[in-house]
């Protein structure tokens, strides 16, 4: 006989979670390992319980469902939930991903367990993509330090620099790294108010207090922290266009 | 450009009145024995074109001081010169004119005019155009009232159609989606309580309908509709929700528009208990005072940095309940809404209206 499968429900609603528990009854080879209430708590329980399979609702308090995924790099056996996220279904439908529509039935809910159950253990790269090129700007940016998490909104964001194999992250006189490049947080930044001005920058525009020049025909940033950033010259053609 | 210059109908039509007025001159004329008919006709009729058109500048006066804002001195004034300044030109006219009876070789020009005959003459001036500025004053003050009527009815359109938008935002499909899977837990595990859900999210739907007609609802009325709504919130949320609700029973019969307080309390519910982790309260207080109808709504708010994705609209819920009441109320209220750390409020101020003094 087989270990029975490993599972966690995660959703803020204990209504929503006792649905998922009770479909999940009649199901013997499966083990309820844990509930979270929160994407924090969810983020925390995929790294500590390592389930099988995890019921992942996408709008929860403080992180949200893709959030969740983004922080704790899981990719395989995630089973969706969502009551209405026009967004979400948006990108879920274009990646063909598999999601649950609340209120579903229980044949619905036994079909998506089927199909999680066939693929376990495989990783979904379609979650990457729907990570990586989120249907929305991004309006703040998860940095995992260790143990801790710290979540950055956007719009306190001074500037970015890119380094070896990570990106540091200047916001309100502190340096955050994140192991990520610096063109994937680009495409996730509003091109509005983010400008990469150089290979390894990129600027917030509110944090921009002037252009100097730089060397015989180059220009660099002057940010509000009185940091200078180098601008090449097709990253001034682009912050000419932004401003 | 004065209306009847603007208008080839109404200046025709113009023109013919003050020629009646020119007849009704020369008729003068000749029953006083002063001139033939004809030499009275051409006496009058070209003074009486002229001072036709010189009368319409009467309308750039009574324009610019429109009548709620005259004084009695200053527009005495005005309106007093103005005249006299006419009945002058028009006197100094009339002789003019018929001096030019010399010049075709009649004796006493085309009128024989005597002293009191120009007397006459110069206050039938006076008369005629104190006549043009009151007729000129009817003319503007119909204008006015034609353009409140209109600025009323854009208002009404305006109100009206915020209202609808307001209605169809109302029907979230999120809360809709959440509430049916919470009844859908419930027929399992308290059959008694998934009914009790499905009416209250029935009354609720059947309220918003029902309420969303009228052009105003008592306090009461909403904040009936408001319970429906925390009764399915709660069941939701369970204890993650608390509200405090301070009622001045005074208030009970306060009109207001419909739906006014019920998105702010989604609001508060969405964008505040939901995105916290620990319990939270909803904190609604109306007061009367004086002639004023208060109402305050405070929520708490999760840290800033922890707010969800989606949250830049946040506004604009605001933004239309502030139009729909500025094009109801105008100046006469107050909308205000305030971010601080923790806590979200919001603030109304309209005037206490009820039921029976309508």
């Amino acid at each position: 006989m087989t270990a029975p499968l490993r599972a966690l429900i995660a959703d803020d609603e204990e209504l929503a979670r006792h649905l998922v528990r009770e479909y999940l009854g009649g199901h013997a080879d499966i083990d309820i390992v844990g509930e979270s209430v929160n994407g924090l708590d969810a983020a925390k329980a995929l790294g500590e319980l390592q389930p099988d399979l995890v019921f992942l609702d996408i709008h929860m308090p403080k992180l949200s469902g893709l959030e969740v995924l983004e922080l704790s790099g899981r990719r395989d056996g995630v089973i969706f939930t969502t009551a209405y996220d026009q967004y979400a279904q948006k990108a879920f439908d274009l990646h063909a991903i598999d999601y649950l529509l609340k209120p579903f039935s229980k044949t619905r809910f036994d079909e998506a367990l089927a199909r999680a159950r066939a693929r376990l253990g495989q990783a979904l790269p379609a979650i990457d993509k729907l990570i990586a090129h989120p249907s929305a700007w991004v309006e703040r940016v998860l940095i995992r330090d260790r143990e801790q998490v710290h979540v950055i909104a956007v719009d306190k964001i001074d500037y970015i620099e890119a380094q070896s194999d990570y990106i540091a992250i200047h916001s309100q006189g502190r340096d955050y790294l994140k192991t990520q490049r610096i063109s994937d947080l680009e495409a996730q930044l509003d091109p509005k108010n983010f400008v990469r001005v150089h290979r390894s920058f990129i600027i917030h525009l509110a944090a921009l207090q002037g252009i100097e020049r730089f060397g015989s025909d180059g220009h660099a940033a002057r940010m509000s922290d009185g940091k200078r950033v180098p601008i090449s010259r097709s990253g001034y053609d682009r912050l000419r266009a932004a401003m | 450009m004065h209306p009847i210059l603007a208008d080839l109908r109404h200046l025709l039509r113009y023109v013919a009145a003050w020629l009646l007025i020119g007849v009704a001159l020369a008729w003068g004329l000749w029953q006083g024995g002063l001139a033939a008919p004809i030499p009275a006709l051409v006496f009058a009729l070209p003074l009486c074109g002229v001072f036709g058109f010189v009368a319409l500048s009467s309308y750039y006066l009574c324009r610019s001081m429109p009548i709620a804002r005259r004084t009695g001195m200053l527009s005495l004034t005005v309106f007093g010169g103005a005249t006299l300044a006419v009945a002058l030109g028009w006197l100094g006219l009339g002789v003019a004119w018929n001096g030019a009876g010399y010049a075709l070789g009649r004796g006493a020009g085309l009128a024989a005019m005597t002293q009191p005959a120009w007397v006459a003459f110069f206050a039938a001036g006076i008369g005629l155009y104190v006549v043009s500025i009151l007729g000129h004053d009817v003319l503007l003050a119909f204008d006015s009232v034609r353009e409140a009527a209109a600025r009323e009815a854009q208002a009404r359109g305006l109100a009206r159609e915020s209202e609808l938008q307001l209605l169809r935002t109302q029907i979230h499909p999120h809360f809709l989606f959440n509430s049916l899977n919470s009844i859908s837990a419930l027929t399992s595990i308290d059959p008694a309580g998934a009914r009790e859900m499905t009416i209250a999210l029935a009354q609720f739907f059947r309220q918003t309908l029902a309420l969303a007609d009228r052009d105003r609802i008592t306090l009461g009325e909403e904040l009936a509709l408001c319970e429906h709504y925390l009764a399915i919130e709660k069941r939701r949320l369970g204890a993650r929700l608390t509200t405090d609700l301070r009622i001045d029973a005074a208030t009970l019969a306060a009109l207001i528009p419909p739906l006014t307080l019920q998105p702010l309390i989604e609001n508060a519910i969405k964008h505040g208990i939901h995105q916290l982790d620990e319990p939270g309260e909803v904190r609604l207080d109306a007061l009367a005072r004086d002639a004023w109808l208060h109402l305050r709504l405070v929520n708490p708010l999760p840290a800033r940095a922890c707010m969800e994705p989606g949250q830049a609209g946040l506004g604009v819920g605001l933004k239309n309940i502030r139009e729909r009441l500025e094009a109801l109320y105008g100046e006469r209220m107050r909308f205000t809404w305030q971010r601080g750390e923790t806590h979200f409020e919001v603030e109304i101020t309209l005037p206490l209206e009820r039921e029976t003094d309508r």
